[in-house]
């Protein structure tokens, strides 16, 4: 029975995080930006599983993350290396459940995800190449940096706890 | 006798007539000295009450707006009929979708924006999409229910614009702030702060005279290509029901 919860509060988390990927709410923003939520997700998957099922799961994760999007930058790149570093972080540490340790890795993966976006559209569009400082990058960064490094210890260790207990 | 006649002066200042004609001569004087001004502030203070109020004012403002609206329509009318003949894209107002924004994200690193209107209601990718302002952006991807809108805004978008002005082209590139770069196809722009900034007339994919924005800033000597940064007149943060043209307003 409190296994099928488990997996009940997992299903939920997923429908709960993939909804406010669409819907982005207001109350979940700083200065009109959202959380980076392929990072939560990703980020207690990846502790917990094997090279491989989190580089699958990456890959899956950022397809369905990139269709709700316009361009033809992918976080699957970023996901997918993130996916390895931390799948292998977590396999060797014992203490990953830490709280302020699970937002800080957040914070770090946001900060790549971001950089990773960053430098993609910098190639694909030859206009962004004439200005080497963009402030809208900066500002997107820094702020998705802060809103995901505060919603992470919550979203991501509850999803940890409920994988590790599954 | 002299002492007769003052006593008889004096006696003048005990009479009530006198004071009465002296009152009335000196209230006379006042009046013609100041021009009646007493007698026009009583008048303006009595008036007061039924001079014409806001009320009025605003029936001659609607009025007003009537006849605007009236000669807006000949206008467009005229303007339509004109563009026919010279086989010009045309812009129909009466063909447009009303659509609420669902879903809005208009500073991330993909600028855009979900509304509730998709093919089911004939919207269809690459249609224009304005707003109260001007235009916002363009029609991404469709689903039966929903759209998905790139804005203006998003970095590398690129859209044909004018300033009518100059009649100087220019590609509106969005640089991810809510100031995209007009980036004029000629050497010299000519553009000035506050010019207005629209779709071209001439345009093949775009409704003509859609307002864009205001340049803010120009950079004549900029190269390879002199360039503005245009403040938009339709800010995407703030509005929650747009337009969609249908077919891009063309008939």
């Amino acid at each position: 029975m409190a296994k099928n919860n488990k997996k009940l509060l997992i299903f939920f988390a997923f429908i709960l995080l993939s909804s406010f990927i669409i819907i982005s709410p207001d109350w979940l923003k700083i200065n009109g930006i959202t959380p980076s939520w392929p990072v939560i997700l990703m980020l207690p998957f990846s502790l917990i599983n094997s090279r491989l099922k989190s580089s699958i799961a990456s890959i899956i994760l950022g397809i369905f993350i990139d269709s709700f999007t316009i361009s033809d930058v992918s976080y699957i790149p970023s996901l997918l290396l993130l996916s390895l570093i931390w799948s292998t972080y977590g396999l060797h540490n014992k203490k990953i459940e830490s709280f302020l340790n699970i937002g800080l890795m957040a914070i770090f993966g946001t900060a790549f995800v971001g950089f990773s976006i960053w430098l993609q559209k910098i190639i694909l569009y030859s206009v962004l190449r004439n200005y080497w400082f963009h402030s809208w990058s900066i500002y997107v960064l820094i702020s998705e940096v802060i809103i995901t490094g505060l919603v992470a210890p919550f979203f991501s260790s509850w999803l940890l706890l409920a994988y590790k207990k599954n | 006798m002299i002492k007769s006649r003052v006593r008889i002066g004096f006696h003048l200042l005990l009479k009530r007539r006198f004071w009465s004609i002296l009152l009335f001569g000196s209230l006379l004087f006042l009046i013609r000295w100041t021009k009646g001004a007493g007698y026009l502030d009583l008048y303006s203070v009595l008036l007061k009450p039924i001079l014409p109020g806001t009320a009025q004012r605003e029936w001659i403002k609607e009025g007003e707006n009537i006849e605007r609206n009236i000669r807006l329509k000949l206008l467009e009318k005229d303007n339509s009929r004109l563009r026919r003949a010279l086989s010009l894209k045309n812009f129909n107002p009466d063909q447009r979708i009303s659509a609420a924004v669902i879903s809005r994200s208009s500073r991330n690193w993909w600028q855009q924006l979900e509304i509730n209107k998709g093919t089911n209601d004939g919207v269809l990718k690459g249609q224009t999409v304005i707003g109260p302002g001007g235009l916002i952006g363009l029609v991404d991807s469709t689903t039966p229910l929903t759209a998905r809108v790139r804005l203006l805004t998003d970095p590398g978008h690129q859209v044909g614009a004018w300033i009518d002005r100059t009649k100087r082209h220019g590609i509106l590139t969005g640089m991810g702030t809510n100031r995209p770069k007009l980036i004029f196809l000629n050497k010299n722009s000519l553009a000035e702060i506050g010019d207005a900034v629209t779709t071209s007339p001439a345009s093949t994919l775009l409704p003509p005279n859609l307002t864009i924005g205001i340049v803010q800033f120009v950079d004549e000597k900029a190269l390879p290509s002199p360039y503005a940064i245009v403040q938009l007149t339709a800010s995407p943060d703030a509005i929650d029901w747009v337009q969609i043209l249908k077919n891009n307003g063309q008939k």
